[in-house]
């Protein structure tokens, strides 16, 4: 491990193996089918989509002129209907089915919003046209109240049609950003992603409209902060090693991870994430890894189960020198956060990753990616990123 | 994806022509040239170069021109207009790769749409613009050749002045 910073230039040989090992395995690449237990999701096109709502208002009339009593059946959201399906390394949604009724005052304002999210999906689907979470809540202020009661609506809806919610064409604000070795087709316009400067692209929300075009990336890297994404983007990193930088700015959002899995899924490359080495970090590359447990309805479709945790690890602490004024004590909070993921069992199947957490646990420490920094500004992307490509040292 | 490898060990990953089958008709076309113009050259590998070049006449061959023929045969006008108006602009840039339209620029010209006629002309001025500069670029050369044997009195002057000729009347 080198001590000093140096300019070197590293080979990236672990990176480009794996890179290797994903091509070549690309023609035998084989779809793992989802357990019998779990709910299958479809990602539908404006057509199917619509005919999925007409087909739920159907039924829900049907319902109610044979039994009298009107009634939605939608799959249970509740934690005790998330499986977590060892083969795919993705939480899904179980088989658990609830029945709202027109009963009491609380369901049917619940329906009552249900339905009006319908009506907007409607709506947005024969206009052909998006629509954000933020914009459907102001749709009807008195009726959603505040915004996470429509955010809730949005995803009973969804999952009500069995299917994903950029579907819907209820979209999430443009939040993440990528930037290097691609280009894209937005409709008819093509983008090179080398050519709009340090900011690079904002992924769009609107990914039915994105076509992957071109690309000459060896491999993908997820950035957690802003901060070290401008740092990356500043250095022209893709250049030297030929990558696709992207960022969310904190936890992916949905057309953030979609995007990612798109790339993942049709360029076959392999995929690292860059986040703080705190439990918060580690719950973000979880949330990449194998999706939320709110949107696990989504999860075949937001998740990247062969993304690798490259750092910062708390190891990476000594190894790479980080002196103590760069580090930080971990808070109640992060004790907490450290714990429950040790409790996952996903986590528990990882025995590198279970290691690090608890290393965490025992130095009391956690650190930013900005720590790095105190080796110079160009450590993260001349010696950091670079030696741990090279020598694999991955989760 | 279609996929070129490089000899470093490097790849460089190509969408499938059989995804552009839903795409508008004049996409495919700009694709081709985005390719050629913006990124050919960055490959810097010789092989991956000739290779993706092939592909890309694979995709206008069993693509591009295809679906730009439907349309240029069918009923739609307003399409005929836009795949006309894109066809225009590549002509202008790249002749060659809007050649294999030439053969029903005489058709188009005769319709009753005053746009597909005033576009089909200007494509038409294109091809013989083009094919013009050939023509001068070959008769150039030649009368490069034939000053170098009229000096070294290989040919007469009155063969010399016939290839003058031939040259300034094209150059007019």
């Amino acid at each position: 491990m080198a001590k000093k910073q140096q300019s070197k230039n590293w080979d990236l040989k672990a990176a480009k193996d794996l890179f290797n090992e994903y091509i070549e395995k690309g023609s035998e690449k084989r779809e793992i089918p989802l357990p019998e237990d779990t709910i299958k999701i479809d990602d539908l096109n404006r057509k199917y989509t619509l005919e999925r709502v007409y087909n739920l208002v159907d039924d829900i009339i049907e319902r109610i002129y044979n039994t009298g009593k009107p009634s939605i059946l939608l799959p249970s959201r509740s934690s005790t209907n998330i499986i977590w399906d060892q083969e795919n390394d993705l939480l899904l949604l179980g088989k658990q089915i609830i029945e709202k009724q027109f009963h009491s005052l609380t369901s049917v304002a619940d329906i009552t919003r249900l339905m009006r999210v319908l009506e907007i999906i409607n709506e947005l689907l024969v206009k052909d046209i998006h629509a954000t979470k933020r914009e459907v809540f102001y749709t009807d202020v008195k009726l959603f109240k505040e915004q996470k009661t429509s955010d809730k609506s949005i995803e009973d809806a969804a999952t009500m049609l069995y299917t994903t919610r950029n579907s819907t064409h209820i979209v999430a604000a443009p939040k993440g950003t990528c930037v290097g070795r691609l280009r894209i087709r937005d409709r008819n316009d093509i983008i090179d992603l080398e050519g709009l400067g340090s900011g690079g692209w904002t992924i769009s929300p609107m990914l039915a409209n994105i076509e992957i075009l071109e690309s000459d990336a060896e491999f993908i890297l997820v950035i957690e902060k802003d901060a070290a994404m401008m740092r990356l983007a500043q250095d022209r990193f893709w250049r030297k090693y030929p990558c696709i930088l992207l960022t969310a700015q904190g936890v992916g959002n949905v057309a953030v991870r979609m995007f990612l899995k798109r790339l993942s899924k049709e360029l076959n490359l392999p995929v690292f994430s860059l986040v703080d080495s705190d439990p918060y970090g580690h719950y973000i590359h979880s949330v990449y890894l194998r999706g939320s447990k709110r949107l696990s309805y989504e999860s075949p479709f937001l998740a990247t189960p062969n993304i690798k945790l490259l750092g910062v690890l708390t190891r990476d602490l000594d190894q790479y020198k980080i002196p103590d004024v760069a580090r930080l004590k971990l808070e109640k909070v992060d004790i907490k956060r450290i714990k429950d993921l040790l409790n996952e069992d996903f986590v528990k199947k990882n025995k590198k990753w279970e290691t690090d957490l608890k290393l965490a646990l025992k130095m009391n420490i956690k650190a930013e990616i900005q720590a790095l920094s105190s080796h110079g500004f160009e450590f993260l992307t001349e010696q950091y990123l670079p030696e741990k490509l090279s020598t694999g040292d991955w989760i | 994806m279609r996929i070129f490898h490089k000899k470093d060990g490097g790849i460089v990953q190509l969408i499938d022509k059989d995804k552009m089958e839903e795409w508008s008709v004049e996409l495919p076309l700009i694709f081709i040239e985005y390719i050629k113009d913006k990124q050919l050259d960055r490959y810097e590998d010789p092989k991956v170069k000739k290779e993706i070049s092939a592909y890309l006449d694979e995709i206008l061959k069993d693509v591009a021109v295809p679906r730009l023929i439907s349309v240029l045969e069918g009923e739609e006008e307003e399409d005929k207009i836009s795949a006309l108006e894109r066809i225009k602009e590549i002509s202008k840039k790249n002749v060659e790769m809007a050649r294999p339209i030439k053969p029903y620029l005489e058709k188009l010209s005769k319709s009753k749409n005053k746009s597909v006629v005033n576009l089909t002309k200007d494509i038409s001025n294109n091809f013989v613009k083009a094919d013009r500069r050939k023509e001068l670029a070959k008769k150039r050369k030649i009368m490069q050749e034939k000053e170098k044997q009229f000096m070294a009195g290989k040919i007469s002057g009155e063969d010399y002045a016939k290839a003058r000729k031939d040259y300034l009347s094209l150059k007019d």
